[in-house]
């Protein structure tokens, strides 16, 4: 519970931490549109090289990272078993019975699988290991402004993601002290049926909706009590600045996604 | 004799992740039968964290708790029934009241032990006097009383399934002097009444000297004294290390005995301070007769 409460930020410190927050979503955007450029061996593999540089770049753990493609290893396994098993093409490898594996069935598993991956832990190194919530929905609120002119309330979402997520953990914490408080006076949310399951759900969730209202109260007056009246005027603490080292990453990527292009073009093996 | 012995028990949050946090480090102490036994220490020394041990709310992570010498992790399936004999009032218990009245709120725990309905009933209302609720209060909603009488229901949800040991943690935070005095009189009184173990936690110096027979100070997840109340107040210097006081009053007379007053060692309330007072001006007042 503790570990969730905290989001998947993990503070090392690396070059990627410091980075704009801003320019790690532009970032992130571009590496995502990368991974879908890639068509045949070489630019695979150079997408691979780009993910283990990037995971060495942010000084975090392999084991955490491993630990993050854990839920997608399902819909890894599946897609790749699809694509071996349906995939057609001219040269078969193995036949038995009615099933067929040819070479471009092996080829597309792999390929779906190495995308899969790099989409996965490319983002999370750049946004989620390495940015918190916070800053994240306040780079999202600066990429967004010029939907204003459009009369999207822009700031107002981005307050209220930002109010969601500081809430999250306050709200994990209080359902983790009132099961306490509730197992205290022996109450059992383990075992018996379904219905007596779900029973055992109200002592908490009573006591938690009554905190969430209590806190929401509290938190709207706390703000007028400041005097806060939307986005209009406001200027902020911390004001982000581009600096040199955002635009080299920038640059990096880019000749990233050049670099593949030509390798789809010029590089060699299986292509798709 | 000890009700509640911990041996070499430690607790680490977050293990093997930067926010890893040691709460508890090898800490070993017993806590006796029959006494209120009182646990300070500062903000993060541990103390909450230590009183889940105490019903198995948290396992530790090495060391054993022990509730009438026996382990009470041996059955680890068994371990609600620990819960029913070490009753545990967690910090600002009011927030976990749910029921629709009061009466049915302060039953939840006896109904979990499985009792009979007439000893449910009978349980919730010795409970509720005890803790000084009125009888009218039991059919209304908790949500509508204010906040010490919330804090009272929900102390009377534990004393209702009739603990061997009732553990408080910040029992009086929050309330108002007189709140905070009524709550750990009614806890006295439970005591003497039903001749249960009491542990209370607390960083008011002033209520720990008033109404525990036993001390444990805690710091930064280790122990740092055990003792009579007199004994560890007497190790002023020793409390200062780790952030905390002796009672006020205690300061006081330490003053006094600075400017040559002799008032006596091992005042901790401001009663004692009172008579001693009492019984030096009444010595001096004498001297003055006779020399006249």
């Amino acid at each position: 519970m503790k570990g969730i409460a905290l989001g998947q930020y993990y503070p090392s410190g690396s070059v990627l931490h410091r980075l704009d927050p801003r320019m790690k979503v532009i970032i992130a955007v571009l590496y995502i549109v990368t991974t879908f450029l890639a068509k045949n061996v070489t630019a695979f593999a150079l997408l691979l090289v780009s993910m283990l540089l990037l995971i060495a770049v942010s000084r975090i753990p392999l084991r955490i990272v491993l630990s993050g493609i854990k839920p997608v290893l399902m819909i890894m396994l599946f897609t790749m078993v699809i694509n071996l098993f349906f995939v057609g093409g001219e040269r078969l490898l193995f036949e038995w019975k009615f099933i067929r594996i040819y070479v471009e069935g092996l080829y597309q598993a792999a390929f779906m699988a190495i995308r899969i991956v790099v989409l996965i832990v490319g983002t999370s190194m750049l946004l989620t290991y390495t940015t918190t919530p916070i800053m994240l929905t306040d780079a999202l609120e600066r990429l967004l402004a010029p939907l204003r002119v459009l009369h999207v309330p822009v700031h107002e979402f981005a307050m209220m993601m930002t109010i969601a997520l500081r809430f999250i953990p306050t709200l994990m914490e209080e359902t983790e002290k009132i099961m306490a408080a509730q197992k205290a006076r022996g109450a059992d949310f383990t075992s018996g049926s379904l219905v007596s399951r779900a029973k055992a759900l109200i002592p908490i969730l009573i006591p938690l909706f009554v905190s969430a209202f209590r806190r929401a109260d509290d938190l709207a007056t706390a703000m007028e009590c400041r005097c806060y009246h939307g986005g209009k005027g406001r200027t902020r603490m911390t004001v982000l600045h581009f600096h040199l080292g955002d635009f080299v990453a920038l640059t990096v990527f880019v000749a990233l996604g050049a670099g593949l292009i030509l390798a789809n073009r010029y590089g060699f093996g299986f292509s798709m | 004799m000890s009700k509640i012995t911990l041996e070499n028990v430690s607790y680490v949050y977050g293990e093997g992740t930067p926010f890893e946090m040691h709460a508890l480090r090898d800490v070993s102490f017993s806590i006796r039968e029959n006494a209120v036994t009182g646990l300070i220490g500062h903000t993060g020394s541990g103390k909450s964290t230590l009183v889940q041990l105490f019903n198995g709310l948290t396992r530790p992570m090495a060391g054993r708790v022990l509730l009438d010498g026996a382990d009470i992790w041996e059955k680890p399936k068994q371990i609600k029934q620990i819960r029913f004999r070490v009753g545990l009032v967690m910090q600002y218990p009011e927030y976990q009241l749910f029921e629709e009245t009061v009466r049915a709120d302060i039953a939840f725990g006896p109904k979990n032990m499985g009792l009979p309905a007439d000893e449910i009933e009978a349980r919730v209302r010795e409970a509720a006097e005890l803790v000084g609720l009125d009888e009218a209060l039991l059919d209304h909603s908790p949500f509508d009383l204010s906040g010490g009488e919330k804090r009272r229901v929900a102390i009377a949800g534990i004393i209702a399934m009739r603990p061997e040991v009732l553990v408080l943690d910040e029992p009086a935070a929050g309330l108002d002097p007189r709140g905070r005095d009524r709550i750990l009189t009614q806890v006295r009184e439970y005591q003497r009444r039903s001749g249960a173990t009491v542990v209370i936690v607390s960083h008011s110096m002033e209520d720990m000297a008033r109404f525990c027979d036993d001390i444990v100070v805690l710091a930064r997840g280790e122990l740092v004294m055990q003792g009579k109340t007199d004994e560890v107040f007497a190790h002023a210097d020793r409390l200062a290390q780790v952030g905390l006081n002796i009672p006020e009053i205690s300061r006081v007379c330490a003053m006094l005995r600075a400017r040559g007053i002799p008032m006596d060692e091992g005042i901790f309330t401001v009663d004692a301070a009172a008579r001693c007072l009492e019984r030096l001006l009444g010595a001096t007042d004498g001297e003055g007769a006779s020399t006249r």
